[in-house]
């Protein structure tokens, strides 16, 4: 990049102070990567404090025609932070205040960087809860749920983190600082809000977040189908949604994953079974017991082997402690996995688990199935050795093939990690060229140099990869992820 | 009445693209679709998207102002068109693109009314959560494009929530969607959030995707009076801590409950009415958690009425007060109560009455003013209350003026101050329609 660095650096030390900025080799690898698959070095990294640096970063950034690439946590699945090589990375460890918190409202007010799980654990003593919950969200930052428009096991009920964030502060590639929404879940005007939420750091950088805050639900029940194969609980899940019962959520683990996951962490997962549904259900004490013996009749009906039910909070912890340690489990039996994402409309659960086995088989790969089976959104784990690289070439066949198939069942290539770079060349699949040029005419709108975020989203001419594996990421690694 | 000219040699070219039989010149029609005055050149009902997209393209290339238009019943919301070249109705966009009933989602044309989507779904047991004035005639469409909702908003979420896919011709004539038929997707930009309220001002929507809801099998309605807005506001914030989560909670002013059952008396109060789906056990719950207040338990064609009448809010109120303002208003719960203030205040010091009716747990309020009826209202008293109101109201709420005296619209904008950066909004807006062809001067720019 044609950019003198060190004037660049220098710059940046004066908006941002001198202990701001990194640009030494050796703190700049640990920006390469985020938790997917590819890797890029930056140039520097800046972490400003407040908005008025953001502002005066991506102002120079523009000026000096620099490539900027906004960064939470690093724990993204799609490529999405991950710089460009000698471009700016904007890391916003530094922006995690809470601002304000707005009981009567139901909202509060934050800055990007501050951690999903943090902001619930803030509220809780108020009897509130941010509910987008990722499974990282011990680690991953508001800032980027919102780019991404994440999601979690209970956005099945609540909705994913669009449904939740009613106003954003924005500093544009221009520089400049704008407001969309605010307290309101709605206002007139065009919903630039929910036009933000999601376009993965495309548009603007994000400053501030207004979202809603939830309250604790009176009554939670946790149960667990144990079944005896993969197609039976599959069947459950459309079953369950067919009988009108909307769980607060509905996860999936299939055999070899569950093995995998109670040898690491004993969440009390029967060994031999062949698939089992984490279902909870949540709201009123009456309506909850009522859906739970509807939705124990139904798992029964479905050939469930037994519904267990978690006897009190120790017990639902256990349950949980299975599913969010999971991706932890199987970094110790395996060097790297590749997480896809693809979507299926929940009755296509049964075809598409079936054509995983196939895809599985056909390319001799294991893979491991745990997923937000109840919006169908599917996250098969492809386990691979990254110093094979015959074997990698075949986990990207079998994915494309996995993702090909969400695609004519009318799902999607992806329900919540965002396309970035890992997934732009399979939009074409997805949308026609006409249909993408609207996509793109929004985003050259305020991007128009794609200074910002380059190169995620939109199919490319042309695309190289480059391998690392996700344990190397030290954020997760530190989380126990 | 003004009349708008389209040479007609244009007329031949949308025939060409639609049929003969799907474009009108016809002069007492147009008269009819006249919008706040403005009679449209001609009109043009495309059968698909590719003739939209035709329409469209060849308006952009001569610079033809074109106004979507589905069921016609809102169509004198918004500023004053300053000439309206081509009317385009969707009535004719009405395929099912999908409808999968085990996985709770329908994808539908554009042109199709709400009430036969609600219709087509509760044959099996389903329910669209979209409950706009008028379902008979609304479209959805129209629906999308006004972004508006009722009491039903709260339970189920308001469009932006349930409205998973979207496919559109942009201003300039190009071919566009968002989303898709899944209930979770990130692929690309969220274009349904763009298109839901843009008033029909960045492109033409098509066809439209949503989650659906299974019917609940039985409701109640609670209803509780109180002498103040204060006291039944205070009503609702213990409801909203309270574990329930009814489907509606509506907050329904004494003159507005006079309007909705007629015969009722006047002096009734305030009331907060709770609307519940469950099993007996279930609403056994509510009325021990709902307590005293209670006075009214609604159930069957009795409540089904109410709620009906309470969609239908504005229609009843304009009815019977012709000369009236209706204000939509969305804003943070907490404002409410300082806002029916101001509004208090207002309709007084101009002697106006009020009806009001919201969802106050979102918080959305809808708001008719009528003159009182020995005082004498001018012009200026209509202009002064609404200006009034903009100038009292707190930073995150915003306000469209839906309805008022003809001879007041050239005086009255229906969009006041909005909480998102205008510029931006512009940005947008130039993006997708350039040069400015779709709703032109009636909503932002
Ligand atoms: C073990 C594990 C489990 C996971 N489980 C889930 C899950 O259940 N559901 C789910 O949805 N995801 C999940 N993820 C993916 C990931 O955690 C989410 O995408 C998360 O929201 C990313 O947040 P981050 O702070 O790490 O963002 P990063 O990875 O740092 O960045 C993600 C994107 O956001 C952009 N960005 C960051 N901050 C800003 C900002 N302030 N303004 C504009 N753009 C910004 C970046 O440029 C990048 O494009 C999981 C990941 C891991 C490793
Ligand atoms: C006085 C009044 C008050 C109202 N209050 C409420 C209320 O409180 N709650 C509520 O839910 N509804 C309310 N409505 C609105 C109305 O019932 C709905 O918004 C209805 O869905 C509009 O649908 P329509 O098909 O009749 O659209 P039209 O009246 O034909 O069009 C309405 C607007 O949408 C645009 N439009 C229509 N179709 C499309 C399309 N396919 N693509 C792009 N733009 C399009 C039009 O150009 C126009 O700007 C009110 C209406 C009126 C007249």
């Amino acid at each position: 990049m044609p950019v003198n660095l060190p004037g660049l650096v220098e710059h940046l030390r004066k908006i941002a102070g001198r202990d701001a900025v990194l640009d030494r080799p050796e703190d700049l690898m640990l920006y390469e990567y985020d938790a997917g698959i590819r890797k890029s070095t930056p140039g520097a990294v800046v972490f400003p404090q407040n908005t008025e640096q953001v502002s005066q970063i991506m102002r120079l950034a523009t000026a000096l025609n620099v490539a900027v690439v906004p960064r939470g946590a690093g724990t993204g699945l799609s490529g999405g932070s991950i710089p460009q090589e000698g471009g700016l990375v904007i890391a916003f460890s530094r922006m995690n205040r809470i601002l304000e918190v707005d009981v009567e409202n139901q909202r509060a007010t934050v800055r990007p960087g501050v951690v999903n799980l943090q902001l619930s654990e803030h509220v809780a003593h108020l009897g509130l809860y941010f509910a987008p919950d990722p499974s990282s969200q011990k680690a991953c930052t508001i800032g980027g749920n919102v780019a991404e428009n994440s999601g979690g096991p209970h956005t099945l009920l609540h909705g994913v983190t669009v449904n939740h964030v009613t106003g954003v502060e924005v500093v544009l590639p221009s520089g400049e600082i704008v407001y969309f929404g605010g307290k309101a879940a709605e206002s007139y005007g065009f919903d630039m809000t929910g036009f933000m939420v999601g376009s993965e750091g495309t548009v603007g950088i994000v400053t501030a977040i207004t979202v809603k805050l939830l309250r604790k639900p009176e009554k939670i029940a946790t149960l667990l189908g144990v079944f005896e194969s993969v197609d039976d609980a599959a069947l459950t899940v459309s079953a369950i949604t067919a009988a009108g019962i909307t769980p607060a959520a509905l996860e999936m683990l299939d055999g070899w994953t569950l093995r995998t996951v109670e040898a690491f962490c004993h969440a009390g997962y029967p060994l031999d079974a062949g698939a089992v549904l984490l279902i909870e259900l949540e709201g009123l004490r009456e309506a909850v017991e009522e859906q739970a013996v509807a939705v124990t009749e139904v798992c029964l009906a479905q050939k469930a082997r037994e519904v267990r039910r978690a006897k009190d909070e120790e017990e639902r912890a256990l349950l949980w402690k299975g599913r969010k340690m999971a991706f932890a489990a199987l970094g110790r039996v395996t060097p790297s996995y590749y997480t896809q994402d693809g979507v299926v409309p929940r009755s296509q659960i049964p075809a598409v688990m079936r054509h995983i086995g196939n895809v599985a088989k056909k390319y001799d790969l294991t893979i491991g199935n745990i997923f937000h089976a109840g919006d169908g959104n599917l996250h098969p784990l492809i386990l691979f050795d990254m110093r094979n690289a015959e074997q990698f070439e075949r986990v990207l066949s079998a994915s494309t093939e996995i993702l090909e198939f969400c695609i004519q069942c009318g799902g999607s290539i992806t329900g919540e990690h965002g396309v970035g770079m890992e997934k732009r060349d399979l939009m074409s699949r997805l949308f026609t060229e006409e249909d993408l040029d609207v996509m793109i005419s929004l985003r050259n709108a305020f991007n128009g140099r794609d200074i910002l975020n380059p190169q995620k989203i939109f199919p490319m001419p042309r695309m190289c990869r480059e391998i690392t594996g996700p344990s190397q990421n030290p954020v997760l690694m530190q989380e126990g992820m | 009445m003004s009349t708008a000219t389209v040479p007609t040699r244009f007329a031949a070219d949308f025939r060409a693209i639609c049929g003969a039989e799907h474009v009108t010149e016809d002069p007492a029609q147009m008269q009819a679709w006249n919008i706040l005055g403005i009679v449209p050149a001609l009109a043009v009902t495309p059968a698909s998207a590719d003739e939209v997209a035709g329409i469209l393209r060849f308006a952009n290339e001569h610079g033809l102002s074109v106004v979507p238009a589905g069921g016609f019943t809102r169509q004198q919301v918004g500023n004053l068109p300053p000439q309206i070249d081509v009317l385009l109705f969707t009535t004719r966009l009405t395929a099912v693109e999908h409808y999968d009933v085990g996985d709770l989602t329908v994808g539908i044309g554009a042109g199709c009314t709400v009430a036969q989507l609600s219709a087509m779904v509760a044959k099996d047991g389903l329910f669209f959560a979209g409950d706009p004035a008028q379902p008979g005639r609304s479209t959805i469409g129209g629906l999308l494009a006004t972004g508006l909702y009722g009491p039903l908003r709260h339970g189920y979420g308001g469009l932006r929530d349930y409205c998973i896919g979207v496919r559109f011709v942009t201003g300039d004539g190009r071919k566009g969607k968002g989303g898709g038929r899944v209930v979770k997707n990130v692929a690309g930009y969220d274009m349904m959030k763009l298109f839901i309220g843009s008033q029909g001002t960045l492109g033409i929507i098509t066809s439209a995707s949503f989650k659906l809801f299974p019917a609940p099998r039985q409701t109640r309605t609670f209803v509780a009076f109180f002498p103040s807005a204060t006291e039944a506001l205070q009503f609702r914030s213990q409801v909203l801590r309270s574990p329930l989560d009814p489907i509606c909670l509506e907050l329904v002013s004494p003159q507005a409950h006079e309007l909705l059952v007629p015969g009722s008396p006047a002096g009734a109060g305030w009331s907060i009415c709770v609307r519940a789906a469950g099993s007996e056990t279930v609403l056994a719950r509510y009325r021990t958690e709902l307590g005293p207040a209670v006075v009214r338990e609604m159930e069957g064609a009795n409540e089904q009425g109410f709620w009906r009448a309470l969609e239908d809010f504005s229609l009843l109120a304009a009815e019977r007060h012709p000369r009236s303002l209706l204000i939509s208003m969305t804003l943070p719960v907490r404002d409410v109560q300082p806002v029916l203030n101001e509004v208090s205040a207002v309709a007084e010091s101009n002697h106006f009455s009020f009806a009001a009716i919201g969802r106050v747990g979102i918080a959305h309020l809808l708001i008719s003013l009528w003159q009182a009826p020995d005082a004498e209202v001018s012009l200026v008293s209509f202009v002064n209350t609404v200006s009034g109101l903009r100038n009292r109201l707190p930073r995150d709420v915003s306000m469209a003026v839906l309805h008022c005296p003809s001879e007041a619209r050239h005086h009255i904008s229906a969009w006041g101050p909005m909480p998102t950066d205008l510029e931006s909004m512009r940005a947008v807006k130039m993006a997708l329609d350039s040069k400015d062809i779709l709703n032109r001067g009636r909503f932002l720019f």
